[in-house]
């Protein structure tokens, strides 16, 4: 949880995906690491399975929101920011309890009235088969991935307009 | 329901189980994409309307709507189409790891199956776990059902509910509950939170935990994590307060629905404790006719199946428990929350056996319209807040033993809670190493299946009129099978999100319309 002045204070990083399903489980690995580090001391780490509709509150809490996953659409190994913005709540998703990261945003905005910057961390995946390892490859881009989380939040405020340029990431899982 | 079964063998064990199972023609196509393309092409033209829209169930169906040659409805087949076999790929495991396995069964409630599998454990160890212990599950045991309870009424079944089953489907969603009930959308949220908050303060991790053992928990509860919940709790119960309060006033505006919802006269089951109030986590099982005479009562749990059969069916992957002494398929019963209420004399906490009393004096002391399982909902979930509380301010919930240690003293073990969709038995048989050798889940779909089929049947002679289905009709449908939050995925221990598909076959069996979703 977010205390005084640390680095991480109001920011919320969620790592997102099956655990059992190698890479897809990166962003749990994630914030294993992220937990242990300096740079986002004082933020909110959650894992989760999938982003379900009750993370609105947490979005809506937090000044800083940063998603972690997956990303079939990005080249395995990269590391792909953006910023996000605000999705029409796609139906078929939300009513199922699970949500995609643009609705979650429309979910802040329309139900708290509050919209933190959301960005997403996409990583392309090696492997998506059965296992509760990250594949040795993606093993290696980990320190990369953790690296783009603390450069988010040493740089909150003005990254936003930069990494706006970054290349583009989908960040359903 | 058109009787289409093979019963099982009386011991729990369905027949046909063990080895390839019978399927109909419609079914049989299923696995084999080849063949079920084929098996479309040599069918006549027909109308396929596809509604680009997932249905908010667990799991994947197959409704058939059988015409006569007047095109009235004659019968109904609820298929599931989809299987995982736990029961048999767990064969030779430790029985120990059984709580972490059979919780992945369902992302939904993975607490019920592992509360109910960590109890057919401590069966097998022969071990009475500890008194905190035991608290502390049924702490964990509540926060599920809080959780399962908002997202069934909030998340699943709101859109139909406030905003009226004929309402523009374009508008029947979320973008819908935003516009005109952003409250309850609001409420919806919160309250799920505060389940699955609770959970994870006590297990670590909200989905799949693996804080319950055999034997018990493996860890205390933190004082801290008891002081945070004690304040949250009267939120949380001012949201169902207010739920309900919403719910008495919109209720009476679905006469149709309530008539013809799953309507139909059937036996209820449920566990209730010695003094016959309500219990979801402990307690001996009741069964009750439809007028409400109890036929057996205080039933152990290791006596089950002198009172459960299971049925096979030859078109769906989803058995068909019974009441044994009536035999199949008259011995239909149901489970879950409309049940529980119609089978425990009280709940056993203040509010909530306040707002049972309002309940039975509107509806009647046995309700059986399966459309008040949502009134039924939420005064469970009410009851399940008031029920932590009490736990909470039990100066035992601190205790520090919380684990019995034992090895195998039996070679079976029965575990039985009420999950928030009904009863859940969890049945082991292991070897003197504990290997397990055989399993039996019945989960709470399961039991309702038989009464589902009728509900179905009762609502698409109401509604299905022609050799067309209206939208409004796949609705009704839909929702009559909403009613029961049926989890596909747990009764068949099968994977995934429901695709409901809706054939209207004529009297040769020709597909005369279908409706995807």
């Amino acid at each position: 949880m977010t205390t005084g002045k640390a680095p991480g204070a109001g920011v919320l990083v969620v790592g997102y995906g099956n655990r059992l399903r190698t890479d897809d489980g990166l962003g749990w690995h994630a914030i294993e690491q992220l937990a242990e580090d300096p740079r986002v001391s004082g933020a909110d780490l959650l894992w989760r399975h999938q982003l379900t509709p009750e993370l609105a509150l947490d979005f809506a809490q937090a000044s800083l929101v940063i998603l972690v996953d997956a990303s079939a659409d990005v080249e395995p190994g990269a590391v792909a920011v953006r910023l996000l913005g605000p999705a029409v709540p796609d139906d078929r998703t939300l009513m199922s309890h699970h949500i995609d990261p643009g609705s979650l945003l429309a979910l802040a905005i329309e139900l708290y009235d509050r919209a933190p910057p959301v960005y997403v961390v996409g990583v392309g995946p090696f492997s998506m088969d059965d296992g509760d390892r990250i594949s040795p490859a993606l093993e290696r881009v980990m320190p990369q991935v953790v690296d783009a989380v603390a450069e988010i939040v040493a740089n909150r405020g003005r990254a936003a307009h930069e990494l706006k340029d970054s290349p583009e990431a989908p960040g359903g899982s | 329901m058109a009787n289409r079964s093979k019963v099982g063998d009386g011991n729990g064990r369905a027949a046909g189980l063990d080895g390839p199972r019978p399927a109909a023609d419609a079914l049989a196509a299923q696995p084999d994409a080849d063949a079920t393309r084929a098996a479309k092409a040599r069918r006549p033209a027909m109308r396929k309307i596809t509604i680009d829209h997932v249905s908010r169930i667990e799991g994947h169906a197959t409704i058939s709507i059988m015409l006569d040659d007047a095109g009235q409805v004659t019968d109904t087949q609820f298929h599931v189409t989809q299987i995982r076999g736990f029961e048999k790929f767990t064969e030779g495991r430790p029985y120990y790891e059984m709580p972490s396995i059979t919780s992945r069964i369902c992302g939904i409630c993975p607490v019920s199956h592992l509360l109910a599998s960590s109890k057919a454990c401590d069966d097998i160890m022969a071990v009475r776990i500890p008194e905190t212990a035991a608290k502390l599950r049924e702490l964990l045991h509540c926060a599920q059902f809080v959780q399962s309870h908002a997202l069934s009424f909030f998340y699943l079944s709101a859109p139909d509910l406030l905003l009226g089953m004929d309402s523009d489907p374009a508008k029947r969603n979320v973008a819908g509950l935003l516009a005109e009930h952003p409250d309850a959308l609001r409420d919806g949220i919160a309250l799920r939170k505060f389940g699955q908050q609770l959970i994870e303060r006590l297990a670590r991790e909200r989905v799949h935990p693996s804080w319950t053992v055999p034997g018990g928990v493996n860890a205390p509860l933190d004082p801290r994590a008891r002081e945070k919940t004690l304040a949250e709790l009267p939120a949380a119960i001012a949201i169902v307060k207010r739920t309900i309060a919403l719910w008495k006033k919109t209720v009476d505006s679905f006469p149709n629905e309530i008539e013809s919802f799953s309507n139909v006269p059937t036996m209820y089951c449920g566990l209730v404790g010695p003094d016959g109030s309500l219990r979801l986590y402990d307690g001996n099982l009741r069964f009750i006719g439809p007028d409400g005479a109890i036929v057996a009562d205080q039933v152990k749990p290791n006596d089950y199946a002198t009172y459960i059969g299971e049925a096979t069916l030859s078109d769906s992957y989803l058995k068909a428990p019974y009441y044994r002494p009536v035999g199949y398929p008259d011995g239909v019963y149901r489970v879950g929350p409309l049940a529980r209420l119609n089978v425990a004399d009280r709940c056993g906490t203040p509010e909530a056996d306040k707002e049972l009393a309002e309940y039975r004096e509107r509806l009647g002391r046995i309700v059986q319209s399966g459309f008040h399982y949502h009134y039924a909902r939420l005064i469970e979930a009410l009851y399940a807040l008031e029920r932590m509380q009490e736990l909470l301010d039990d100066p035992a919930i601190l205790g520090t033993k919380v684990r019995a240690h034992a090895g195998v003293n039996n070679l079976q073990g029965i575990g039985i809670i009420e999950a928030p969709r009904g009863t859940l038995i969890h049945h082991y048989k292991v070897d003197d190493n504990g290997a397990m050798t055989w399993a039996n889940l019945i989960v709470a779909t399961g039991h309702n299946n038989l009464a589902i089929g009728r509900g179905i049947l009762q609502v698409a002679k109401r509604f299905v009129d022609g050799d067309k289905i209206q939208e409004g009709a796949l609705n009704r449908i839909e929702s009559v099978i909403r009613c029961y939050d049926p989890c596909l995925s747990c009764s068949t221990h099968a994977l995934g999100q429901m695709a409901l598909q809706v054939q209207l076959l004529g009297p040769d069996g020709t597909v005369m319309d279908e409706l995807a979703r």
